[in-house]
């Protein structure tokens, strides 16, 4: 009960938040330097298209009214046209989101599933070689370039030694992509039981999600290993310890109170995680919404772009928002 | 950060100075981490004034005929495909790259430091500057829910790419950092009794708040400097990596390492190893140098 109260009060939160991002992100194309409806329309655009565009931005009218006028469009899935792929933005993004998605929360996942028992394994076993190497591999992880990383690992394991495939995309171009289900094609392929797909689309996933688990990781393995590490040391650990409790049960309190700040942590690595999956998109030409995001930039397609901000914003406070309401179902201090 | 030396008897000001760096070299002996990131700062600097006019070949100019060259006495890093130095290319890469960290990073302290007193030193105060410590706070909150990256991207692409935009978009970034750590420290310095004192010295809210409370509450953020420059260099280099920072040929790390990308795929390594090393070990010793000052300045953390 306390819990849907928590979460009404979280989500009504999300109104306001949800306000500001588009405001900001409707006054981005007020930073273009000249017409915006001329630069929006494209180089090829004719001159009826300006005129038609001009009239929906609302330009000659008054703020507030372009800016109704945009959220109106917005809630009705109308994201613009995309001069570059002549298609509507709202199905660019369709077609793109879902390998964005596989490739953000499968790194995600392995992240947590590895990261956490690494931290809490670190955190036990002080000042042994493992120590050594996670310390070298946390300072690394946190200064190398993920594209640099990514290329690396292309190097490695395609050119020099060609175990995998090389940065073609989610699939062989030999190989019929599967039907579209999910439209995130390993998942397709496997709900289809098309296994040469499968092979091809695991194959093809493991170094962009080797980069960006390799580097976001280590986000996740230091915050779990200073946590448990306070949590060992705490009062109700330590009075554990002196009433004579096992060791593994001592472990078991203080991983139990460490997770909740490990959560938000999760959630930070999945906010950094969508900008990482922009670079290792370009790196592996992986066809996702990152690709996509800076192609438009790259060939001056505003409108796609600013779609693809206000979408980022949008997972952020999800992402946030579900951090929260983790927080709260976790956390042994508040009970519900 | 006064130093007491001989029981803090009275000493003149030469001699705490020498105490204090004293102290110093013996806390950064014990840090090798510490002294790494040194020699990375003094290195990227004195590369960022000499680079190009020690540099062996011109770092813009391709040779003829002499593309995508391994490594060799000749070429210590070898050519990239239009036959450029890479070695002449990667140690002049510094000057545009801290210059763009070095003004977005002095922008986004001085910004957010200002901003941080602001906000700390009205927070639950009345009236207007109340009103202004939230809607900082708040204004904070809004930039940091778009993920860095993709928001220095929107910036860049809507302005279009160059140099002047990249600082400006990387300074925007940074200001909440700057920020939020400023206004933790002036939570703890406006509690201290000289603030009162000031008060009572019936000096107006306003200068206690820049004349008293700010120079004691720049620690953090001066802390910070080291890691942001790191981290800006490492968003320049990424944006270029895109094309949306700095425009080939000039020579910049990011740009290099996506000139090199392909040449990856055909087994042509030293293109994008090499700026990427560099990249990597600038902003590892940028972050370390941080590391060291935060404890320096944290008397417990000293030893």
């Amino acid at each position: 009960m306390r819990f849907a109260k928590y979460a009404g009060r979280r989500l009504i939160f999300l109104v306001p938040q949800l306000f500001v991002v588009s405001i900001i992100v409707f006054f981005l194309v007020r930073l273009l330097p000249g017409d915006p409806a001329f630069l929006m329309a494209g180089q090829f655009a004719t001159e009826e298209r300006i005129e038609e565009l001009r009239s929906t931005m609302g330009l000659d009218q008054p703020l507030y009214d372009q800016y109704a006028r945009y959220v109106t469009n917005v809630l009705q899935g109308d994201f613009g046209h995309s001069w570059r792929t002549s298609q509507p933005v709202i199905e660019d993004i369709k077609q793109r989101l879902p390998a964005t998605l596989e490739l953000v929360l499968l790194t995600g996942f392995i992240s947590v599933a590895l990261g956490i028992p690494i931290g809490i394994y670190t955190a036990v076993k002080k000042r042994g070689i493992a120590d050594r190497v996670l310390f070298g591999y946390g300072m690394l992880a946190g200064s190398i370039p993920d594209f640099w990383l990514g290329l690396i690992l292309i190097f490695v394991f395609f050119s020099l030694t060609g175990i995998l495939p090389g940065p073609i995309g989610q699939l062989d171009p030999i190989v019929s992509t599967p039907p579209r289900i999910t439209g995130a094609i390993a998942l397709d392929a496997l709900l289809g039981g098309h296994w040469e797909a499968f092979k091809s689309a695991v194959l093809h996933l493991i170094l962009p999600v080797a980069t960006l688990t390799l580097v976001y990781m280590t986000l996740i393995i230091k915050n779990t290993r200073t946590m448990v590490e306070e949590m060992m040391n705490s009062d109700f650990v330590q009075h554990a310890r002196a009433m004579g409790f096992k060791r593994s049960i001592q472990l078991r309190y203080a991983v139990r109170n460490a997770l909740p700040p490990v959560v938000t942590v999760v959630g930070i690595v999945f906010w950094f995680l969508l900008g990482g999956a922009v670079l290792v998109e370009t790196v592996f030409a992986w066809g996702g919404l990152g690709q996509y995001a800076v192609e438009s930039v790259i060939s001056s397609d505003y409108a796609p772009l600013q779609a693809f901000v206000l979408l980022a914003a949008v997972f952020t406070l999800l992402v946030f928002l579900l951090v929260d309401l983790a927080y709260f179902v976790i956390d042994p201090r508040i009970k519900t | 950060m006064t130093t007491l030396v001989d029981g803090g008897g009275p000493q003149s000001r030469k001699e705490a100075a020498a105490a204090e760096f004293r102290n110093f070299l013996a806390f950064a002996r014990r840090r090798p981490g510490f002294i790494f990131g040194l020699c990375v700062v003094v290195v990227t600097v004195f590369l960022a004034i000499c680079g190009p006019y020690i540099a062996p070949y011109h770092p813009e100019r391709a040779l003829p005929g002499a593309g995508l060259q391994p490594p060799s006495g000749q070429h210590w890093m070898g050519t990239d495909v239009s036959g450029m130095d890479v070695f002449s290319r990667v140690i002049s890469a510094p000057r545009i790259d801290l210059a763009i960290a070095l003004s977005a990073t002095l922008i986004a302290f001085v910004g957010g430091v200002l901003l941080g007193v602001v906000s700390g030193f009205y927070a639950g105060a009345r009236g207007i500057p109340r009103v202004a410590s939230e809607a900082i706070m708040r204004g904070a909150d809004i930039l940091q829910a778009f993920p860095v990256f993709i928001f220095a991207l929107a910036l860049v692409g809507f302005r279009g790419p160059g140099t002047e935009n990249v600082i400006v978009a990387l300074a925007f970034l940074n200001i909440p950092y700057f920020l939020r750590v400023t206004r933790g420290a002036v939570f703890q310095v406006r509690e201290r009794p000289f603030i009162e004192a000031a008060r009572c010295a019936g000096n107006k809210e306003v200068r206690i708040a820049f004349v008293h409370v700010m120079p004691n509450a720049l620690g953090p953020a001066l802390a910070n400097v080291s890691p942001g420059i790191g981290f800006a260099i490492l968003l320049t280099a990424a944006l270029s990596f895109v094309g949306a920072g700095v425009p080939k040929p000039t020579p910049e790390w990011g740009s290099m390492i996506s000139i090199g990308a392909p040449n990856m795929m055909t087994g042509q390594w030293w293109t994008a190893l090499f700026p990427g090393l560099a990249l990597g070990i600038t902003v590892l010793g940028y972050a370390l140098v941080g590391d060291g000052i935060r404890d320096y300045m944290d008397p417990v953390n000293r030893r």
